[in-house]
């Protein structure tokens, strides 16, 4: 029941924001036809214009123009860009993986060293691991990723020659991830930290101190599953910003990812692109927040 | 005191720019280029023998801009849409929360994202944008703190005494809840100065003649095996504006 309410909510969801951005992207100020004219080196006389408005399918209204682009998209074919004339979709299936692999395993590196950092964090308040985890959460606020970026590839790339900067190589994909991690570990290992010193305050932790189990196994037996909970919840918000993370990583390590696509696009106004990318980022978020709902409820059995 | 002190400094410092540099922050001197640390040029000079110090100064101003502009929107619409929720209750409420609730699902970063490739990216393009996505949050904020303020018992006394609703707001509950909002927004304010400067990074519809930090750090990177300071220095303004900001709205963890 509930996963059929939320699926409905979701789709719902997704055909307004479709829409919405469509309409945003359509009244864009900047005419596309008038940029490829100018890009393509082409007459700009009537008949070219309204040659390539009908082409493209600008001389429709809006509305009927938004149920064409709807049901193509539905079936794949995600229109042509404006600006190289290929197939949007086949260029969003070339690239989209680098930005997914950058993301997801940015996402379970983080998940995984969260989880024993806020661990020792909990098991010794005020210890070595709780003020590092304080200092890393501090630190990730102020210090952009894509800055640290740049550091790194100065010290290790630089300063020691252990890499190439900006070379096509396993380091500009590891480093990325490493920074992408690195934001979500501090975020991860505070909530991660924070449920757990809650759960310790609880009687029937208590309880199981009383039954003769030491402080660590209590908190690995009675406090590590709702703090997990409490990380998993995170996932959701942290999903966006590691999206958005990806985008400056591309640019900085000159990854073929699907931001750098983005970047070239906007230039020129190619409206087929935008959407698509509006319509890939809201899918992400949403398969994000139903993957961590079903993990959320396998974790908690009062929610089924 | 010492917050005070900090946030003042960070103020002329960013507002500093908006009114003097020590050079024309586009001015080309093919002459002076990499000039290093000098008396007229404290920072040095880029690969075009633009002065640093003058670019950094120039850029913390387009910063303000964008930090204010968020400021003004998230705090405004995001105080009046959360007390309007709180006082109205009922269906309207839900209607309110639901909506604030759909939009905090869409990660601030992304709104700016796009709007700054529909829009082109200017200071006051992404200070909307940042400011746009703001609400949602600082309304459900507004929201919480509205509403544990109407349960106390002083509302109800005033209720009882036949104050009007308006007065209501303006005298009793609006006071109440302001400084808590104000600090909330602080504390999200070096969110929007990080997220200006990675849109800047990418480089979307920015002008690139204009100096802003993030995009003074993707012209400067190239430079990274034979003048890393000009890499430094923006970086180090990015992570001291929001670490100030994050220091002096400090949120209890």
């Amino acid at each position: 029941m509930g996963f059929v309410r939320a699926g409905v909510f979701s789709m719902v969801g997704l055909v307004a924001l479709s829409f919405a951005s469509f309409t945003l992207i359509a009244l864009m100020p900047a005419d596309p036809v008038e940029i490829a004219i100018r890009a393509w080196n082409l007459p700009a006389t009537e008949e070219t214009v309204a040659a390539l408005r009908a082409d493209w399918g600008l001389d429709r209204p809006l509305v009927q123009r938004y149920l064409h682009w709807l049901a193509d998209f539905v079936t794949g074919d995600w229109g042509r860009s404006f600006r190289t004339g290929e197939p949007v979709f086949a260029e969003f299936r070339a690239r989209l993986p680098v930005s997914l692999v950058l993301g997801l395993s940015g996402l379970l590196l983080a998940i995984a060293l969260a989880v024993p950092l806020g661990f020792l964090a909990a098991a010794r308040p005020g210890g070595f691991a709780d003020r590092g985890s304080r200092a890393l959460s501090v630190f990730v606020q102020a210090v952009p990723g894509f800055w640290l970026g740049l550091i790194l590839l100065w010290v290790i790339g630089v300063q020691f020659r252990w890499i190439r900067p900006f070379a096509n190589d396993a380091a500009a994909f590891v480093l990325p991830i490493l920074l992408i991690a690195l934001h979500s570990v501090a975020v991860f290992c505070r909530v991660y930290r924070r449920d757990m010193a809650e759960t310790a305050r609880r009687p029937y932790f208590r309880t199981a101190l009383a039954k003769g189990l030491s402080h660590r196994q209590a908190l690995w037996r009675h406090a590590h599953r709702s703090a997990f909970y409490a990380l998993l919840s995170a996932v959701r918000s942290e999903a966006g910003w590691v999206i958005g993370s990806t985008a400056t990583m591309e640019i900085l390590f000159n990854l073929p990812g699907l931001s750098q696509f983005l970047v070239q696009s906007i230039a020129v106004r190619d409206q087929m692109v935008l959407q698509a990318y509006v319509m890939v980022i809201a899918l992400w978020l949403l398969v994000m927040n139903a993957l961590v709902h079903l993990a959320l409820r396998l974790l908690d059995p009062r929610l089924a | 005191m010492v917050r005070t002190f900090a946030l003042t400094a960070l103020a002329v410092f960013l507002l500093l720019g908006g009114l003097w540099q020590p050079h024309d922050p586009d001015a080309v001197d093919i002459l002076a280029r990499h000039s290093g640390m000098t008396a007229s040029h404290p920072l040095g000079t880029d690969h075009l023998g633009r002065d640093l110090l003058s670019r950094i100064l120039a850029g913390g101003w387009r910063t303000a801009c964008v930090l204010l502009s968020v400021g003004f929107i998230g705090f405004t619409a995001g105080t009046l849409l959360g007390t309007a929720a709180a006082v109205l209750g009922g269906w309207r409420e839900s209607v309110l929360l639901r909506c604030c609730e759909f939009f905090i699902t869409v990660p601030t970063l992304i709104i700016a994202l796009t709007a700054a490739a529909i829009f082109g990216l200017t200071p006051l393009s992404a200070g909307l944008a940042l400011g746009l996505a703001g609400i949602g949050p600082h309304a459900l904020f507004a929201h919480a703190l509205s509403r544990r303020v109407i349960s106390q018992p002083f509302i109800l006394a005033a209720r009882a005494l036949g104050v009007p609703p308006g007065r209501m707001i303006a005298r009793h509950l609006l006071p109440n809840t302001l400084p808590l909002m104000f600090s909330h927004v602080g504390n999200q304010a070096g969110l929007a100065v990080v997220a200006y400067a990675s849109l800047a990074f990418i480089g979307l519809g920015a002008d690139p003649s204009k100096p802003d930090w993030g995009s003074m750090l993707f012209e400067y990177r190239v430079f990274i095996f034979d003048h890393p300071a000009l890499m430094i220095w923006p970086g180090i303004a990015i992570a001291g504006t929001v670490a100030v900001l994050n220091a002096v709205f400090d949120d209890p963890d």
